[in-house]
């Protein structure tokens, strides 16, 4: 099955979708595609077809996001704790990657004329050599399509991204491009896999199971959260606007929440500032009192320094993760 | 066109909001009929005591609450088949009511549930947490009655280093607010990092472990099992990102006048839940 889906919606389907984008709509979904096993066990087929089945309800939600105006998309893959799992279902569901990222390949021409870019998220070292080069070959090829995006957390789990993000911001300090004071909530943000999207609006998670198993922890915090019943493999276009109108109804509320914390991290940022400011003053003027208006130039130009040390640190963690995707994409690569 | 589906997309969202507005309604209903029901039943059958009880009761409906014995509560934690040890309580509407709020943590208590947290997103439980301290105490005076001795709970009253501990015996009660959340988060990592620029040690150090024994102080509060979200707002709205890894959320549709078996309710479809930790 491909990773995209040609075909329109049905009459009453647009229909729909045209009464829904009448309202504020998400634009970033993350899904926890759960249910596949169950739906296995339900049909009597054997797990890898769950599996293989869920991946193909996968690529008709994406047209259903696009349809719906959704241009982010973000899933749960495979999470860390799933190399848990028998050896059989953990090999069988890294065939299954390698067969997907493969077809993806292929399929170079369509995705870009749909301007598809993928991205992966997660710790590709904890996979098999050859899945991640194709992996890499994929995020590669598809880096500058700029119309749609989806992220696929595989080998992913949120404590390990902010772990991950931590140690990205303690190797700039090792690196003496940053100072432990600039290391801010905006910073981790910046840090973590998923630096270049928003953050998701709506986290929908499939077949009744009411926690978050380690997805987004960091990314979700002010999110609208769903719960829905329906195993994955069964998820129609009905359960997805069933969320937006969720989505819809919390809107008003979630704003609010996230304006309140908004305001609440710049004035973090303001006072961390004119903490180190008063400390750098103290040790540069043996203790004489400065006046208001130095004092205000000071934190002007901490601040502006600060923005600077930040900038040219993301710039190089950048250019870090850049060179391990090119690297291990290129064809000489010998991991 | 688009101004058609404009105007049916608002029909469609004011009738939703009656629908939920109906629903909550008619559940915050349904337990005063049967109350009232039961009330009507117990006066019939105990007919010499029927004036003495009857005013007796009252004062319960007065108050919007059900008088539940220390027995029965023992009973119903025994009947659930897995209790969890921490629950987070989150209220996600506005104009908290302490009362309630610490009727749910003296429930929780009785039940043997050794930590209760309680949040809310504008920090004001944090902010007035002794008011909610002193409800705490009320309720479980009046819920518990003489056993209430026997209860006690721990405050742990978190922010600055001071900690103001009231102590009781099994139940550390902790009021959290959005500042422990992410910044919490944000601080530890400041304090890795100083420990890497001062050659302390080195980034390659730093791992899931560490971060998390890092953030969970030296008190070592377990992650909550269980967060009964109270109010129509579907969102964690920050409470406590790294905590709730694995954290079962179950809505009650609101903290105000929150009944006894609402809150059991939510604790038995919690015992079903199974986890199956990533397998």
């Amino acid at each position: 099955m491909s990773w995209i889906r040609e075909g329109e919606l049905s009459f009453l389907e647009r229909l729909s979708a045209n009464i829904l984008k009448a309202g504020p709509m998400p634009r970033h979904v993350a899904f926890i595609m759960d249910g596949n096993r169950r739906y296995a066990r339900k049909r009597h087929v054997e797990r890898k077809e769950g599996h293989t089945q869920g991946f193909d309800k996968l690529a008709e939600t994406l047209r259903w996001c696009l349809n719906l105006g959704i241009h982010e998309v973000t899933v749960y893959a495979f999470s860390i704790e799933n190399f848990k799992r028998s050896k059989e279902e953990v090999d069988g569901l890294m065939e299954l990657a390698k067969e997907k990222f493969l077809r993806l390949l292929e399929e170079q021409a369509k995705l870009e004329e749909h301007g598809v870019c993928i991205r992966v998220l997660g710790d590709l070292t904890l996979l098999p050599e050859d899945l991640q080069r194709l992996i890499a070959k994929s995020v590669v090829s598809t880096k500058t399509h700029n119309r749609c995006f989806l992220n696929v957390c595989f080998a992913y789990t949120s404590r390990y991204e902010i772990t991950n993000a931590v140690r990205e911001m303690a190797w700039g300090a090792e690196q003496g491009l940053i100072k432990s004071s600039d290391v801010s909530e905006a910073l981790l943000s910046q840090c973590l896999y998923t630096n270049s999207s928003p953050n998701p609006d709506l986290l929908i998670r499939t077949s009744g199971e009411v926690r978050l198993s380690d997805f987004l922890l960091w990314q979700t915090s002010h999110s609208c959260i769903v719960f829905q019943s329906v195993l994955w493999p069964e998820y129609s276009f009905w359960n997805l606007c069933e969320a937006v109108l969720q989505y819809q109804l919390n809107y008003r509320s979630i704003q609010k929440a996230r304006e309140l914390h908004r305001e609440a991290e710049a004035v973090q940022q303001l006072e961390s500032d004119r903490s180190c400011v008063a400390e750098l003053l103290h040790q540069g003027g043996n203790g004489k009192p400065v006046d208001a208006r130095s004092r205000h130039a000071a934190l002007l130009s901490y601040t502006a320094s600060r923005e600077e040390r930040v900038r040219r640190f993301l710039g190089a963690l950048q250019q870090k993760r850049d060179t391990f995707f090119e690297h291990l994409s290129s064809p000489t690569a010998v991991a | 066109m688009a101004l058609v589906y404009e105007l049916v997309w608002r029909v469609l969202h004011v009738l939703l909001q009656l629908q939920r507005a109906a629903v909550s309604w008619f559940q915050a209903r349904a337990w005063k009929r049967t109350w009232l029901l039961w009330r009507r039943a117990a006066a019939a059958v105990l007919l010499p005591l029927a004036l003495g009880f009857a005013n007796q009761k009252k004062l319960g409906t007065a108050a919007g609450k059900r008088p539940i014995r220390r027995c029965r509560v023992l009973t119903d934690g025994k009947a659930l088949e897995k209790l969890p040890l921490h629950v987070g309580l989150l209220v996600a509407e506005e104009e908290a009511q302490y009362t309630d709020i610490a009727n749910v943590v003296v429930w929780c208590m009785a039940l043997g549930i050794s930590y209760v947290s309680v949040y809310d997103n504008e920090g004001v439980f944090r902010r007035n947490s002794s008011r909610l301290t002193e409800e705490i105490i009320k309720q479980q005076k009046e819920l518990l009655g003489s056993e209430s001795c026997k209860y006690s709970a721990e405050f742990l009253n978190n922010g600055t280093d001071a900690q103001e501990k009231v102590s009781w015996c099994q139940t550390v009660v902790k009021v959290w607010s959005p500042d422990d959340g992410k910044l919490g988060i944000v601080r530890a990592a400041q304090q890795l990092c100083k420990a890497v620029e001062q050659k302390e040690s080195t980034s390659k150090d730093i791992t899931v472990s560490v971060l998390d024994s890092l953030l969970r102080e030296s008190k070592n509060i377990p992650d909550p099992e269980l967060v009964l979200k109270f109010g129509p707002v579907e969102s964690t709205l920050g409470f406590l990102p790294w905590h709730i890894r694995l954290t079962e959320f179950i809505s009650l549709p609101s903290h105000k006048d929150v009944s006894y078996d609402d809150f059991l309710c939510a604790l038995r479809r919690y015992s079903t839940c199974e986890q199956r930790l990533g397998k």
